[in-house]
Formats: structure tokens, C-alpha cells, sequence
């Protein structure tokens, strides 16, 4: 068995260590002795979404982002009928942001793809730091990092997780992404896959059901050092006392 | 001079010696703060006390060693230098290096300031300070829990340029991003740049900022890459291209592991082991030349001048050569990897993460490094530790590269020094660094012994 990985424009949106989610789509798979193709859509290369599997669309800046959404609006379209189809989408901070019908930054409105019905606005006060979340798609809760200026209102839709630490889609909320069909949008990066290999799975897991048309088990994988990765973050974060040493330590 | 800005300064000393006589840290930071709340001008009052000239050096990667050589450069000359090389490179730092060099009548008596500025820092630092020349190494990625992201660094220079329109800006011109500046601003400027091609495949990471044309958004074409964005680029859309540097580094050369090379007609036989030291060494003497600067012992500074500045050091223990190496972001850490890949014997390497707020919290840059070389490396042992040493073994993993980790460096440091590799690596991230060195030196004298 064999998936297809469109990277969407790496030379524009690679923050945030993105790499690092194609690598972990990639690896999961080999272990399990599958294949994996990466391909990368580089700015202004057309894409056949009938030959992708999984597509990730990474986090940006501002100017970039503007860029970016140039290209997108050239793909509007098949883009969205591959998600009302059921395919895979990772999409992190810049990326999450165009899945959405605009983003307000601080000088314009950019338009967005329209595929999750959410809106992002810019404000002054970027949200930044260490994040976990509860998700009950997942057993282990998921972590990562937020940096990001952008505001996030999900409407009716359903949020990736519920903010356990961090600040989330506003920083009010108290929940975290966006969750609409086989397409997962967040601020979390870190990268958000290695260190949570269970939401990597997922993602393979709807990739190739979507593709074989059949129920998939997908072979258990050694993940000790994953899950110490994931426990140091959320370890520290249970602990009150440390959280309230860092809270006085950023408003001092 | 104001009583004000004498009292600001007096008390500023007062409590640098409180500081020390507590023993409550290096006191580099609380003095310049005290100095500014009792007169917020006294950064200006003291910079214009500098007789010659006052330049400050900003960049991602680099400051430290850059300033360093300019400090030498001038005292070398018999001029009497302020410099903050303690590394304290925010607000307060450098408030500190100038009130606590002052004589005992609250003057200061020096003919140049050298001043390390933090990128964030400098919209408030330079309007204060209104240097002669202001020298940018390059700008790339780093911390971007702090910075945001790289075009709010470039955003937040451009401001404090725009605000100190007299000063020279020193600019590497290799860097289309620094070059922006000298395009949209209106500054009077030198540039600097390297034609040939120096650096190997290895350092050069696969990310790169701002290959877009910041005039049209059209993708640049570069003929070759130096390191991360740096390289020859041209606009086929718009017409932009690197242009023709000021001074320029030629028939550079690397023979027994140090580099020599010619800037402006001058050999320099430098103890450079890395192709990045002569970007540093080139702009330093593009600064002296701009500000016209009176340097005869200049070829011998640079000569002499040790790039190691505790940030890169090697330690004898028992047979081994122990080489520790500070690296902060991406572009850095592909360098030390490009420089251990030099290394074709057996090595181990240890690598020490830490997520203090010194460091960066967000870790997610070891993602943008090129790990994979390393496992083609000769490495015998590859053992991590700091506070995220699990991110980095996740990291190696996903490379396929084996590696274990460690809480207790000093029995990993004493156990390699065992076995009979000839090298052993040790790259730290900034909060790592002090306390490494201060271990690395303990076991060298106890080797010794």
C-alpha cells in the first residue's frame, strides 16, 4: 500500500518546523512497510488532487501567507470537492488560518478557501507558548506550540481539542483548532505530529481507508519515545506549582 | 551634566557593587534599569561622551564574535573601547555597559562604544544611542517564540533604522533580506558580500526565508546558495539582484583547518576554522574602513584574534579532544554540523537541549536542521540531554539515526573519554552553555592531575 503527500508550497509556508509532520507521515508508514511519496506543489505548480492521499498546508507570516493565497484561490475549488470527498488535511497555524473564508491581518482581509466555516482575525497580541490539549479523538492528550496573531472564531463547527494548558483558537475560548470531515486544522506545531503519534495514525489511518476503500488496522509501533517526548510537557503542566512559577515569571 | 544623570549613574553603581558584594549574579542587567528610571535620557547623555565613533552591531547569528573583533581592532589601535561583552545585549545591558564604565566624577572618558544590540531591542536603543554606524551580520530564524516571526524582525529593524536616518548601515548584501533595507530605506550605507562559493552542501539548510522578491513577490533565482538565504541572487521579474558588495572577501583558502583569505589588499592568515567567521571578520573591517577608523595593527588583530569567545572551545581530557560548540537556531546548528562532517575519523557527539526562556520554549526549530548527514558520519555515540532531550532523540529517530539520553552529562562526558575515538562533540544551546564549559574545564584539570 502507497500514499500519496502533496506538501503544499514549501517555499512559502515552511515555520514552525512543518518538516516535521511530513517526515512523521512518512516514516509511520515506511516502518510499517508501506510506501510514501512526497510531493511537493511548489508556488504556481498545478496539483491533481485524484493522485494525493494526504495534504499538508504549513504556517507562514503575514507577508507569505498573501502570497500564498493567490495560489490557493487558483485551486479553490477541487480543493474543496477533495475534502467533502473525505481527504486528509493537516493544516497548521498560516495554513488552518486560508482554510478558512478570510483572514483580517493587520493591513488587509485575505481571502481563503472557504472549506471550514470559520474567519481569523489579527490582533496586536501575538499568542505565544507551550499548549495541551484534551481531544477525544485521542486517548493521550496532544501536545505542541502556539504562536500566532491570529484570532480564530469556529462558529458551529467542531474544535481539534479542549485547551487543558494554553491559549487556543482566541485565547478565551478554551478550545483549540478546528475538526470538519477527514481535515484537521490548528495552531499547534512543534512539530504536532512526532510527539503525537496517535493523531499522526489517525490521519494515515482515514488516508488509506479513503484510498483502499477497506477497514485498516494499522501495525503497533514501538512509540516509548514518543510518549516520553509527549509526558515531559504534560507532566510539567500538571504541576500547579510550575505553572503558576511561569505565569508570575511572563508578567514580571 | 545634570545631577540627574550623576545621581542615575551613581546609583546604578552603587548597585552593581551591592550585586556583586550579594553574589546575586554577574549584575549586567538591574544597573542600566535603575540608571533609566532615575533619567530616562542618560543612554543619550552617555553616547555623546564617546569621543570617536559608536557603532552597534545587530544579526541573528554572529553579534558576539563581530563585535568582539571591532573591540580589538580599536584597543589594539590604543583606544580606549565601551563594550558590552557580557552579552547583556537588551536595554538595560547596554545601559549598564556605559553608566558602570564611567570614571569616578560620573564621565565617561572613551573614544569608541561597541555595542551588541538585540534585534527586539534596537527600536528603542537606537534612537537613544544615534550610532555612526550600524552593522547587520544577516537575518534568519531564530527564537520565534520571541520573535513572532521573521519579517516582524525585519519590520521592527526597519523602524529602528528609519529612526536614526544619519547613521551608516553596514549591510551584507548577500542577504536579500539586509539588502531590503538599503531598497526601501534611505540611510546612508556600505555593503559587504562574498562572490565565491565557500560554504559545502552540508551547511546549507534546505530552509530558507524570503526567497520572494520583496519588490514584486516574484520567486528570486539564485546561481548559488552560501547558507540559508544568503547567496547570488536575481529577480528575472523585476530586475533586482545582489549587487556588487563594497568590500568583499577574496582568494580565500583552507589549509590545516583554518581558513586565510584577502579584504581590501590585506592577507589574513586567521585561526577561522568555519566559512561564517569570514563573513564576520569581512564585516568588522567594512565597519573600520566606513567609519574611517585609524587601525594600523589591524592584519595582526585579525590574525590573533580568537573566534573560539567561549562559544566554541576545545578541552584536552585524558586522550580525547572534547569540542564544544554553541548553537542557538537552524542556520547555526547546520554550520556545526557541516564542521563535524569535516571530521572524517570516529566521533561521538553529545547534544544538549534546553527550553528556558534564554533558549527559545519552542523547540520546533530542530526540525528545520538537516540531521540526516549524521548518519553517514562516522558517529559512534550520539547521547542527548537539557530539559527537551526527548525532543531531540524524536528528531534523530525520524531520521533513523540510533541515539540515548542522559540526565548525568558528566558520567557520559567521563565514560567516552574512555573509549578510543579522537573527538567528542558537544553542542549546547545557550542556558547549557555555562555550566558545560565550567564541567568541561574541571575535567580537564582533573585529567591533568
Amino acid at each position: 500500500m502507497k500514499l500519496t503527500i502533496a506538501h503544499l508550497y514549501p517555499d512559502l509556508l515552511n515555520l514552525y518546523g512543518d518538516r516535521g509532520n511530513i517526515q512523521c507521515f512518512v516514516k509511520r508508514l515506511e516502518w510499517r512497510g508501506l510506501e510514501a511519496k512526497v510531493l511537493p506543489i511548489l508556488s504556481g505548480d498545478s496539483i491533481d488532487f485524484s493522485k494525493v492521499d494526504i495534504v499538508l498546508l504549513g504556517g507562514g507570516s503575514d507577508r507569505e501567507q498573501e502570497l500564498v493565497c493567490g495560489y490557493l484561490q487558483d485551486i479553490k475549488i477541487k480543493f474543496k470537492q477533495y475534502v467533502e470527498d473525505g481527504g486528509v488535511v493537516l493544516a497548521v497555524c498560516g495554513g488552518y488560518q486560508l482554510l478558512g473564508h478570510y483572514y483580517k491581518s493587520k493591513k488587509e482581509k485575505i481571502e481563503g478557501l472557504g472549506i471550514l466555516d470559520i474567519t481569523t482575525e489579527w490582533k496586536p497580541k501575538r499568542l505565544i507558548r507551550n499548549i495541551i490539549l484534551h481531544s477525544p479523538l485521542f486517548e493521550t492528550p496532544v501536545v505542541g506550540f502556539e504562536n500566532h496573531g491570529g484570532r480564530t472564531l469556529i462558529h458551529k463547527q467542531t474544535p481539534f481539542g479542549k485547551v487543558f494548558f494554553g491559549l487556543g483558537n482566541t485565547g478565551r475560548s478554551g478550545y483549540e483548532g478546528c475538526i470538519y470531515k477527514n481535515v484537521i486544522g490548528t495552531y499547534l506545531h512543534g512539530p504536532l505530529l512526532p510527539k503525537n503519534p496517535e493523531v499522526c495514525d489517525y490521519l494515515l489511518k482515514k488516508a488509506l481507508e479513503r484510498k483502499y476503500g477497506e477497514r485498516i488496522v494499522l501495525t503497533e509501533l514501538d512509540d516509548t519515545l514518543e510518549q516520553k517526548a509527549n509526558q515531559v510537557m504534560v507532566k510539567r503542566y500538571q504541576d500547579k506549582k510550575y505553572v503558576l512559577t511561569e505565569t508570575i515569571k511572563r508578567y514580571t | 551634566m545634570k545631577f540627574r544623570s550623576k545621581l542615575a549613574v551613581r546609583c546604578a553603581k552603587a548597585t552593581n557593587k551591592l550585586i556583586k558584594k550579594l553574589n546575586k549574579g554577574s549584575g549586567v542587567t538591574l544597573p542600566g534599569y535603575v540608571a533609566r528610571i532615575i533619567d530616562p535620557k542618560i543612554l543619550t547623555v552617555m553616547a555623546e561622551m564617546i569621543k570617536e565613533k559608536t557603532i552597534v552591531t545587530m544579526g541573528t547569528n554572529g553579534k558576539t564574535t563581530t563585535n568582539s573583533i571591532l573591540y580589538h581592532a580599536l584597543t589594539d589601535a590604543g583606544n580606549t573601547v565601551i563594550c558590552n561583552r557580557t552579552g547583556a545585549n537588551m536595554r538595560n545591558g547596554i545601559i549598564s555597559a556605559f553608566v558602570l564604565a564611567t570614571e569616578d566624577d560620573c564621565r565617561l572618558k572613551a573614544d569608541y562604544a561597541c555595542i551588541e544590540v538585540d534585534e527586539i531591542a534596537s527600536v528603542r536603543v537606537l534612537p537613544l544611542l544615534k550610532p555612526d554606524c550600524a552593522l547587520l551580520t544577516n537575518i534568519s530564524r531564530d527564537q520565534l517564540d520571541r520573535f513572532g516571526e521573521v519579517d516582524l524582525t525585519y519590520q521592527t529593524i526597519k523602524t529602528a533604522y528609519d529612526s536614526v536616518p544619519s547613521t551608516t548601515l553596514i549591510i551584507n548584501c548577500d542577504d536579500v533580506l539586509s539588502y531590503s533595507f538599503l531598497i526601501e530605506g534611505k540611510n546612508p550605507h556600505v555593503t559587504y558580500g562574498i562572490s565565491d562559493e565557500i560554504f559545502d552542501d552540508i551547511s546549507r539548510s534546505e530552509i530558507r526565508e524570503s526567497i520572494f522578491c520583496r519588490n514584486c513577490s516574484h520567486k528570486l533565482e539564485y546561481d548559488f546558495f552560501h547558507y540559508g538565504q544568503l547567496g547570488m541572487y536575481h529577480c528575472s521579474n523585476c530586475g533586482l539582484k545582489r549587487p556588487t558588495p563594497d568590500y568583499t572577501a577574496t582568494q580565500i583558502k583552507r589549509e590545516h583547518e583554518v581558513y586565510s583569505f584577502t579584504i581590501d589588499d590585506m592577507e589574513i592568515h586567521s585561526s577561522a576554522r568555519t566559512p561564517y567567521n569570514i563573513y564576520n571578520t569581512l564585516s568588522a573591517v567594512a565597519t573600520l574602513k566606513a567609519l574611517k577608523a585609524n587601525v594600523p595593527h589591524l592584519k595582526q588583530t585579525l590574525e590573533n584574534f580568537d573566534y573560539g569567545n567561549n562559544r566554541e572551545s576545545i578541552f584536552n581530557i585524558k586522550n580525547k579532544q572534547v569540542h564544544l560548540h554553541l548553537s542557538k537556531n537552524p542556520i547555526g546548528f547546520q554550520q556545526k554540523i557541516s564542521l563535524i562532517l569535516k571530521d572524517k575519523g570516529p566521533k561521538d557527539i553529545i547534544i544538549f537541549i534546553n527550553d528556558t526562556y534564554q533558549d527559545g520554549e519552542d523547540v520546533s526549530w530542530l526540525w528545520d536542521v538537516d540531521f540526516q548527514y549524521l548518519s553517514d558520519a562516522n558517529v559512534g555515540n550520539i547521547i542527548t540531554t537539557g530539559s527537551r532531550r526527548y525532543d531531540m532523540s524524536l528528531r534523530l529517530k525520524y531520521e533513523d539515526i540510533p541515539c540515548t539520553s542522559t540526565t548525568d552529562m558528566e558520567i557520559s562526558i567521563q565514560k567516552m573519554c574512555n573509549n578510543d575515538k579522537p573527538n567528542l562533540y558537544i553542542i549546547v544551546n545557550y542556558s547549557g552553555l555555562f555550566n558545560t564549559n565550567r564541567l568541561l574545564s574541571r575535567l580537564e584539570k582533573e585529567g591533568n592531575t
